[in-house]
């Protein structure tokens, strides 16, 4: 018995193999599925072996087979270097992933010199499209996309005086200086700008200054536990002043260090949460999703990662080929207003998503985070 | 001048709990010349077990308020004195008579084992204290608003300090504990049982921090695992200002430097709050090498 199994075995590798390999399109997914972002890795891995699943049932790519050839990055540079290397001479078409900008960066040139395509899921570290690389795309929005939508959302509400406050972490001063920049050009006046030390625990000096200077808005860049103190306290202090916050905030943890009471109003910006896709696209994908896994999935990284999936293979069918180099340039060039789960896509020269993904939410009576339209 | 006296009771406010926490530093470096680096964490400890015991036995809800609150204080103030005993048996007695570094680098490890045991038991996210327990009045002093919050934290450090001061000043014990700090073979000589003097010097000294960790705890809400870092420090560098080993200069220390913060954030600049303080530090400690009430030399750790 245990031999005609080896044998078994045996001939899947010498025969099936290579046949089967022949068939079909290996498309690589690299995702964190081992250490802190495992949660990530794994929904990034339901969500494109779903859709890929969906795309096989109705006749695959060019009449073969998907296949996903899934690498673990642990969320981790130098295991992201092994697994892109592994990934790479396994004869992909192209490889989405991965969530961690510092862990894309260290992929990004191991897939550069061997001309294989990337989509990017997670990672919104500006200079990762910097480097002019060619075959280079991401799905997500990049750090300074956030400054402008903030901008915009302040202006549309009439704001003239504006606070801007973060607490001199990178993304935050970088934020913040971001939004001061585009400002600069806006008819609105930045009435204060400042770094509270992130860490403590009263920022009543802080806040009676931002009462002296009396704006219409804070804006506030940095992360969700200060944020929480800063509402409470500035409840307490009887300020009434709205604040709006960056994608740090997008916390439970933020009402709960604030209480309902002081979190109410609070807004802030952030990708919409999966279950807050417009698109009937979207609504179709998380219906098939819940019904095969249970449970939506739980961040709006992970479903960039099923658009990723989903432009490659567009630009499979459109262009009639697996070649990188004609792919990419039919995603630069030719691709335009793709229905995407998380709304259009299109692409830049630099392989950068155009247009807004950052959305309003603003807490609600009972802490709830709600999308504004 | 509004824009003043609001940034003063913000200062005073923060500045009484770095004291009552500066008041644990300077107690133990008074006697044993050591310090206790591992002090900021007790205080995180009192913030935590406030947490658990206010969340666990509903003492609110049997005898009011008030009382609850009283009694919460006491509570964590007896556990933390007892945490601040075990610490030194464990920690610093077995190095009495090792060089003082030894000790210095023991505390240090005391420190990290506190803060990763917190960690481990209660997890790296913040911890919420229930809302709705403290009174939200607002006080109208000459027409400027001042919290009533603002005014029991001051009150209360100014009631624990000023008990302390009298304790040492005027008690039996405090004549020992004085004894003991100006020179140990001496008062043993005198018949003073100097390991029951460090006894209850570690015992008051972390019951201050505890209570001050509670008081953070009910007013802010907000408590996390490593605030004791930031807290210790400050009240380090108070107890530096008045002078270590004085207990009145750990007072005017603390209440001192929760002022020059909110005054040199209010008017030079937010983000350089901390080098402003310390600026403010290096300036006295140049004019006045032994901190602003300070009596003899300190001496070097």
């Amino acid at each position: 018995m245990k031999k005609i199994v080896l044998m078994l075995i045996a001939a899947t590798f010498l025969f099936a193999g290579p046949a089967v390999s022949a068939e079909t399109i290996k498309i690589g997914l690299m995702c964190p599925l081992t250490g802190s972002w495992a949660s990530e890795g794994k929904d990034m891995r339901q969500i494109v072996e779903l859709l890929a699943g969906q795309v096989n049932e109705q006749g695959g790519l060019l009449g073969k087979e998907v296949e996903i050839v899934v690498a673990d990055d642990g969320g981790d540079p130098r295991t992201a270097a092994l697994a892109a290397q592994r990934l790479a001479s396994r004869g992909i078409v192209g490889v989405i992933g991965t969530y961690g900008s510092s862990v894309t960066e260290a992929s990004q040139n191991i897939y550069a010199a061997t001309n294989t395509l990337q989509i990017a899921n997670g990672s919104t570290s500006v200079r990762l499209t910097e480097k002019g690389l060619p075959y280079f795309f991401r799905t997500c929005p990049r750090d300074d996309e956030q400054g402008r939508v903030a901008v915009k959302s302040m202006l549309e509400k009439g704001y003239k005086r504006i606070a801007i406050l973060h607490d001199s972490t990178t993304y935050a001063k970088g934020l913040a200086e971001e939004a001061r920049g585009l400002l600069a050009d806006e008819a609105a006046e930045i009435v204060f700008f400042d770094a509270l030390t992130p860490g403590e625990q009263d920022y009543t000096t802080i806040l009676t200054q931002i009462r002296r200077d009396n704006p219409d808005v804070v804006f506030f860049t940095g992360y969700y536990p200060e944020a929480g103190m800063l509402l409470r306290q500035k409840m307490e202090m009887g300020l009434d002043v709205p604040f709006i916050g960056g994608d740090a905030n997008n916390n439970p943890d933020l009402v709960k260090i604030a209480g309902t009471r002081a979190a109410e109003g609070f807004r802030f910006l952030s990708p919409p949460v999966p279950q807050d896709l417009p698109s009937p696209v979207a609504q179709d994908f998380l219906a098939a999703y819940i019904e095969k896994y249970g449970q939506a999935p739980g961040s709006i990284w992970a479903v960039l990662a099923g658009d990723g999936f989903r432009v490659l293979a567009k630009a499979i069918e459109e262009t009639n080929s697996t070649e990188t180099e004609a792919i990419a340039d039919y995603l630069k060039n030719e691709l335009q207003a793709f229905p995407g789960l998380t709304g259009m896509i299109d692409f830049d020269q630099k392989g950068d998503r155009i247009g807004d993904v950052y959305r309003v939410y603003e807490v609600d009576a009972d802490g709830n985070f709600i999308l504004q339209k | 001048m509004e824009q003043f006296f609001t940034q003063l009771t913000n200062g005073l406010a923060v500045g009484g709990i770095y004291a009552l926490i500066a008041l644990g530093y300077t107690m133990v470096y008074g006697v044993l010349k050591l310090i206790n680096f591992a002090h900021g964490d007790l205080f995180t400890i009192g913030a935590y077990l406030g947490l658990t015991l206010l969340a666990s036995l509903g003492l609110t809800g049997n005898v009011g308020t008030a009382g609850g609150i009283f009694f919460l204080v006491l509570m964590v103030m007896g556990l933390v004195g007892v945490i601040g005993i075990l610490l030194d048996r464990a920690a610093y007695k077995p190095l009495r008579t090792s060089p003082r570094l030894s000790a210095v680098v023991s505390a240090l490890g005391a420190s990290i084992v506190f803060s990763n045991t917190i960690m481990l038991v209660y997890g790296p996210s913040p911890r919420v204290y229930p809302q709705g327990l403290l009174p939200t009045h607002v006080f109208y002093v000459f027409g400027l608003p001042v919290p009533i919050m603002r005014i029991i934290i001051l009150a209360t450090s100014l009631v624990l300090m000023i008990g302390l001061y009298l304790f040492i000043q005027k008690t039996r014990t405090g004549t020992a504990i004085r004894a003991a700090a100006i020179d140990q073979g001496a008062a043993r000589l005198m018949g003073i049982n100097v390991d029951r003097v460090i006894m209850l010097v570690f015992f008051i000294g972390p019951a201050l921090g505890g209570a001050a960790g509670v008081m953070v705890g009910l007013h802010y809400g907000q408590i996390n695992f490593t605030m004791g870092w930031i807290y210790g420090l400050k009240a380090f560098t108070a107890a530096i200002l008045g002078g270590i080993g004085n207990i009145p200069g750990a007072m005017v220390g603390g209440l001192l430097l929760g002022v020059i913060e909110s005054m040199g954030a209010a008017y030079i600049s937010n983000a350089w709050k901390d080098a402003i303080a310390f600026f403010v530090l290096i300036l006295i400690l140049i004019i006045r090498p032994t901190g602003l009430l300070g009596e003899r030399v300190a001496e070097k750790i």
